[in-house]
């Protein structure tokens, strides 16, 4: 709630640059790929000191990798597939391992036409991993459309984070 | 529901009262047709309304007179914010030059008023009885005139129910001054619940509560009942909820979301999104939830966003088919899809006109923002109806002369409304956190 002033700020902000800006043309849409925020890039499961019967290891929701996505798109990129590959590792490594695909959008466009904007996005990211061999029924999707942003302001590089499909880990 | 029983009491007593109900005088009453088309090409009506006047035996008590001020005020902003037409603010000034005791219907034509509403009032115990006549103010005839009453408290339905009679008088149509809508709010990053209120904002009381999200509602024709796509099971599904009683269904779950209902004007069917089938595609389904019939097949592309044409055999979408969102018109059964839609990258959110001649959409203009546009059903006269902020959502008035719609230009979020010609904004919720609004049918 209290972002909301600061918000309505950023609101401001853009239509006085879109105003002052005439006739130029509009803020670039499709951004380069963003730079991949999940920390944690080693699939490495935190060593415990060994007790009397050491646990299996467990693998953190994080060590998955967030994908991005274009502006009203739903292909993958580039660095969508490596991102992917790494979770494909994940999941063959802990083979138990059951995750739902959350698709989620960025703010503009509508709530609806969003909500199955983000269902192609987390279908898109489950049938690479399915077409890599993971077992179908290893994986769920759910679309929050634009309902769950990750960064709710209102510019480019809150939009580029927001445009994505994030693991969820169901059970293990 | 309460509101609607005092109504009718109040109905009662004005009909016991041996007044016959708003007189209508032909020669008087000008009939305009109000046109979807063209913005502003219709002269709106202009209209006057003179301060209440206490006709009361006794002396008034300063707590009455304040009464008397609201709802004249009240009747005047609903007389400001209707469609056809244009208040004329009142120039006590001006009148008083006139050495006017009497409302003068001279002065007023002077300030540039076709009609005149004038209104009396006095009161009986916890009552307020008011009597409203509406004059030409050239003819200087009265046209119309009606008594309705209702517990001080109840002043603004009240003022409300003058209101609509006065749209009844002047244009033969019924009034929305006692509708209700309905939207969303986002209460925290994870939940969002639907309130309702009246058309005004006023009287706001929140409708869903399950701490999840609830998006989309949807009023079936004629029905106190919204449809609406709730996570509160985990993934999202379509349920109904009775905005007069608060009773809630679960009317469809299917793998994949349910998604963007729209209930077919004879209230039998739902239009909606479902992935069933491993694309986003629009379906036929029953009121209890079945399908009746899948009406788009495309293998990659996006369906959404159904809306029916008024007589029920058509239905307008948006498709990603061609690679950029856009409006599609369809018959019933699924045949025959055309393209609406050419200008712009981002076509979105169609809703069909009462009157069945336009559709409304959110349509992505050349400065990048998202803004309200109507097009007629050929595809010809596309026209943008605003100019500030992302705008979204737009959904008709029972009567088709308004619209209610979401637009950030002043917060994150609230609920606005205009004329179907883009004329007369104005800002409904000022909490900054709403969206997804829906205008609600005529009160019984």
């Amino acid at each position: 709630m209290k972002r909301l002033p600061l918000f309505g700020l950023f609101a401001l902000a853009m239509i006085i640059m879109i105003g002052c800006g005439g006739s130029n043309p509009p803020p670039p849409i499709e951004e380069p790929p963003p730079p991949v925020v999940t920390p944690d890039p080693e699939p490495e499961p935190e060593p415990e000191p060994p007790v009397e019967e050491p646990p299996a290891p467990q693998l953190q929701e994080s060590q998955f990798r967030t994908v991005y996505f274009d502006f009203d798109k739903f292909n993958l990129r580039a660095d969508a597939r490596t991102a992917l590959d790494v979770n494909y590792e994940l999941m063959n490594e802990f083979p138990d391992v059951i995750v739902q695909i959350e698709g989620h959008c960025d703010e503009r466009g509508t709530v609806e036409y969003n909500l199955s904007l983000g269902e192609k996005r987390a279908r898109a990211a489950m049938d690479y991993l399915v077409e890599r061999g993971i077992a179908g029924n290893r994986i769920t999707v759910i679309s929050y459309g634009k309902e769950r942003p990750a960064d709710p302001r209102s510019n480019e590089e809150a939009w580029s984070k927001n445009r994505r499909a994030e693991f969820r880990i169901i059970s293990q | 529901m309460k509101s609607i029983a005092r109504y009718t009491i109040a109905i009662l007593v004005f009909l016991m009262s041996g007044s016959a109900a708003a007189q209508f005088d032909d020669a008087g009453v000008r009939n305009i047709f109000f046109d979807t088309i063209r913005a502003g090409d219709v002269q709106p009506i202009t209209v006057g309304v003179d301060d209440m006047r206490y006709t009361g035996v006794f002396g008034v008590s300063a707590q009455d007179s304040t009464y008397m001020r609201w709802v004249t005020d009240m009747v005047r902003w609903d007389v400001d914010f209707y469609a056809d037409f244009d208040l004329i603010p009142i120039d006590s000034f001006y009148l008083r030059t006139y050495e006017i005791t009497e409302l003068d219907l001279l002065a007023w034509s002077r300030l540039g008023a076709d009609y005149t509403v004038r209104l009396e009032c006095e009161f009986q115990g916890p009552r307020m009885l008011i009597t409203w006549r509406i004059f030409q103010t050239m003819g200087r005839n009265e046209i119309g005139s009606g008594k309705l009453s209702d517990n001080r408290t109840f002043w603004r339905q009240l003022a409300h129910s003058i209101a609509d009679d006065i749209v009844r008088s002047l244009t033969g149509d019924r009034g929305i001054f006692r509708t209700k809508i309905v939207y969303s709010r986002q209460l925290s990053p994870t939940n969002k619940e639907l309130f309702v209120s009246d058309f005004d904002g006023a009287n706001e009381r929140q409708l869903t509560d399950n701490g999840s999200i609830n998006i989309s509602p949807a009023f079936a024709p004629n029905s106190p009942e919204v449809y609406f796509t709730s996570y509160l099971d985990g993934d999202p599904n379509l349920y109904r909820i009775n905005i007069q009683t608060g009773r809630q269904s679960k009317v469809a779950s299917y793998p994949g979301i349910v998604a963007a209902p729209a209930i077919s004007p004879d209230g039998k069917r739902i239009a909606c999104v479902l992935t069933i089938d491993g694309n986003s595609e629009i379906y036929l389904i029953d009121l209890n939830g079945s399908v009746i019939q899948r009406l788009t097949r495309t293998r990659r592309a996006i369906e959404s966003s159904p809306t029916w044409s008024p007589d029920g055999e058509q239905i307008a979408f948006v498709s990603d088919r061609t690679g950029s969102p856009q409006i599609y018109i369809m018959n019933d059964d699924g045949l025959d899809a055309r393209r609406l839609t050419f200008e712009g990258g981002y076509n979105d959110s169609p809703v069909w006109s009462l009157r069945g001649d336009r559709i409304t959409f959110v349509s992505r203009t050349r400065s990048g923002r998202f803004d309200l546009a109507s097009i007629n059903t050929d595809g010809t006269d596309y026209r943008v109806l605003t100019q500030v902020g992302q705008n979204e959502n737009p959904h008709f008035a029972p009567d088709g002369k308004h619209i209610i719609f979401r637009s950030t230009r002043l917060s994150g979020g609230d609920i606005y409304t205009m004329d179907v010609t883009g004329r007369n904004q104005r800002r409904i919720t000022r909490t900054g956190d709403a969206g997804s609004p829906t205008w609600g049918p005529y009160p019984d």
